[in-house]
């Protein structure tokens, strides 16, 4: 049969923002892969020229909508890093909080949108209505339901209101339990399982090599994680390890992929339950915004010629942000900033995957990467 | 209490690599220090010359596990006396190997990350290269050393133009495909201006202009 090129997307309801996926089929079976990205490229990295270092915030809130926490956060280390700012260490586990809540969200409205793919709607209601907790959570701390604009070069922007630690309790214990309620919906679901089994096979050393990072190398049986191996924040200081999927022979399968998300979420629902009991100062204590137990004092002109970056454990992989500090002559803003975004490294890898599978299975092999365009485009 | 390398390890591990790119003709590194959170990384922070980068990566590929390249930045730097521009490289050592597997079933692998110790370490390695003053700037590709250099080096020439040689399948991601040849939108002639609140908007609604804006595109 004659070989062809097939575009999906631009608009295709499996691919989560606006890109286009080129495939060459032979029959059913796709030979050949290549993505098209940029669809929604809104030049933040620009933009972030013409900004100071406080107003940079709320444009690495908006590179994913799925994940705003995460990636404000990995600018704001990066900018730490820049201008040598010592952070208190209870604003250090209010953050840990705000973006380990903010993973499990992450992880759910995945989940949430990965049962539709592959043909079981039902889970998406349920994700979505474990998701609101967790929004609602950082709706608390933040303000605002999609984009916090939380942390501050130095600290956070609020401490955890009243009553916070009590309600975060509460849902993360009733989330662990609801858990049970997934597993079993995909596990036990004959579709599912014939659908994400024995497809999209990746291994390890080759996806490190192909810049993957993440939640998708702990499926294949490595437990890489930016949180141990390049310490930051206050982890260190939890009892927890990355979780790990044991995955065949060949590698990870669609299914790893999935079960290491619901191993994940778990992990961060501890790390938050422990966080707050370690909290110093107790996790029920209030400080007023701007009191310097949560907030350091920092410069807002970077020296001439300073760098800063910052490797982080975005719910996607390693996201990473570069900094050069522009000295006097630009005022407050930066002369460049450079953000790595996991998944514009990881959906080249993931095209790759589906190579030798059929056409039905590229949205499951797709969609268990995760992507993401919004950060992707930037 | 949780996971984490032990400092002292890495401190060891990044003086000796450091030392070792040293050695590398036209490049040059020392440890730098980072702290944020709970304990200090030791990172490495080198230079080489464009010449000198192709060997410099292969050898840390090969002899040194540098197994991951995390991101290729490219600055513009049009009035600075050293340089005109510049490519920077954020490489990692993350040690992953394919798990072993006995009677068929997969044994994960649980690193016990505080007895790591010399080549195993995880470290982060930031290398600057400095090109001359020229309108058509580039540097080796290490696409074929490391796959995730592929897409970085698509977008840094997309982006900023320094190309890279060697590069194949040199293409626009970001832009658009028909973007004009030699238009890069993070060079620095293109000029972006802040707009203040008050220079947005005349009034709350922002329905009214100001005398002075009267006919200006905002």
């Amino acid at each position: 049969m004659a070989e062809m090129w097939i575009s999906m997307g631009p608009q295709h309801p499996m691919t989560h923002g606006l890109w286009t996926l080129k495939i060459k089929v032979d029959g059913e079976t796709v030979i050949d892969t290549e993505p098209d990205l940029g669809y929604i490229h809104r030049g933040v990295e620009k933009i972030c020229e013409a900004r100071n270092f406080t107003q940079i915030t709320t444009y690495c809130d908006r590179l994913c909508y799925a994940s705003a926490n995460t990636w404000s956060h990995a600018y704001i280390y990066a900018t730490e890093d820049l201008l040598d700012v010592e952070v208190p260490e209870r604003a250090e586990y209010i953050r840990l909080v705000a973006v380990e809540i903010q993973r499990i969200a992450s992880h759910l409205m995945w989940l949430g949108a990965y049962g539709p793919d592959i043909g079981n709607l039902s889970i998406m209601v349920w994700c979505l209505r474990e998701r609101e907790m967790m929004m609602d959570l950082l709706q608390e701390l933040g303000g605002s339901r999609l984009h916090y604009n939380f942390p501050r070069v130095g600290g956070v922007k609020r401490d955890l209101p009243h009553g916070f630690a009590h309600r975060a309790r509460a849902k993360l214990t009733l989330f662990q339990n609801r858990i049970q309620e997934y597993e079993a919906l995909f596990d036990e679901s004959t579709i599912f399982l014939v659908r994400s089994q024995g497809v999209g096979y990746a291994k390890p050393e080759e996806m490190i090599n192909a810049g993957v990072s993440g939640p998708n190398v702990r499926a294949a049986g490595v437990d890489y994680d930016i949180r141990w191996a390049h310490p930051y924040s206050v982890y260190s200081e939890l009892d927890w390890a990355p979780a790990v999927e044991r995955s065949s022979i060949k590698g990870a399968d669609c299914y790893d992929r999935y079960r290491i998300r619901i191993e994940e979420m778990k992990e961060s629902a501890s790390m938050v339950l422990q966080a707050l009991d370690k909290m110093p100062g107790g996790a029920e204590t209030y400080h007023e915004p701007g009191d310097p137990k949560i907030l350091a004092k920092a410069p807002s002109r970077a020296a001439e010629g300073t760098t800063g970056y910052h490797h982080f454990e975005d719910s996607r992989g390693e996201s990473m942000f570069y900094i050069a500090g522009g000295g006097e002559g630009r005022g407050k803003m930066p002369y460049r900033v450079s953000i790595r975004s996991p998944m514009f490294i990881t959906i080249p890898f993931a095209a790759k995957c589906m190579v030798g599978y059929k056409v039905a299975d590229i949205p499951a092999i797709m969609g268990s990467f995760d992507p993401c365009i919004g950060e992707t485009d930037r | 209490m949780g996971k984490k390398i032990s400092a002292a390890a890495q401190l060891k591990s990044a003086e000796s690599l450091a030392a070792a790119i040293s050695m590398i003709d036209g490049a040059s590194a020392e440890v730098s220090t980072r702290s944020s959170g709970t304990q200090d990384r030791h990172t490495i922070k080198g230079s080489c010359t464009p010449a000198s980068w192709r060997e410099l990566a292969e050898t840390l590929e090969s002899k040194h596990g540098i197994d991951y390249c995390s991101m290729i930045t490219g600055i513009h730097w049009p009035d600075a006396a050293d340089k005109t521009w510049e490519v920077i490289y954020h490489l990692m050592r993350t040690g992953v190997t394919d798990p072993r597997h006995e009677n068929g079933i997969v044994q994960p692998n649980i690193t016990a990350a505080g007895s790591l110790k010399g080549g195993k370490v995880p470290l982060e390695i930031e290398i600057s290269i400095a090109l001359p003053d020229t309108r058509t700037p580039s540097v080796a590709s290490v696409q074929d050393i490391w796959v995730g250099a592929d897409w970085n080096e698509k977008e840094t020439w997309d982006l900023v133009g320094i190309d890279f040689d060697g590069h194949e399948k040199m293409r626009r991601v970001l832009n658009p495909h028909e973007t004009p040849v030699g238009y890069h939108p993070l060079q620095k002639q293109h000029k972006l201006r802040y707009h203040g609140f008050e220079e947005m908007y005349d009034d709350v609604q922002g329905f009214r202009r100001k005398p002075a804006d009267a006919g200006k595109v905002k």
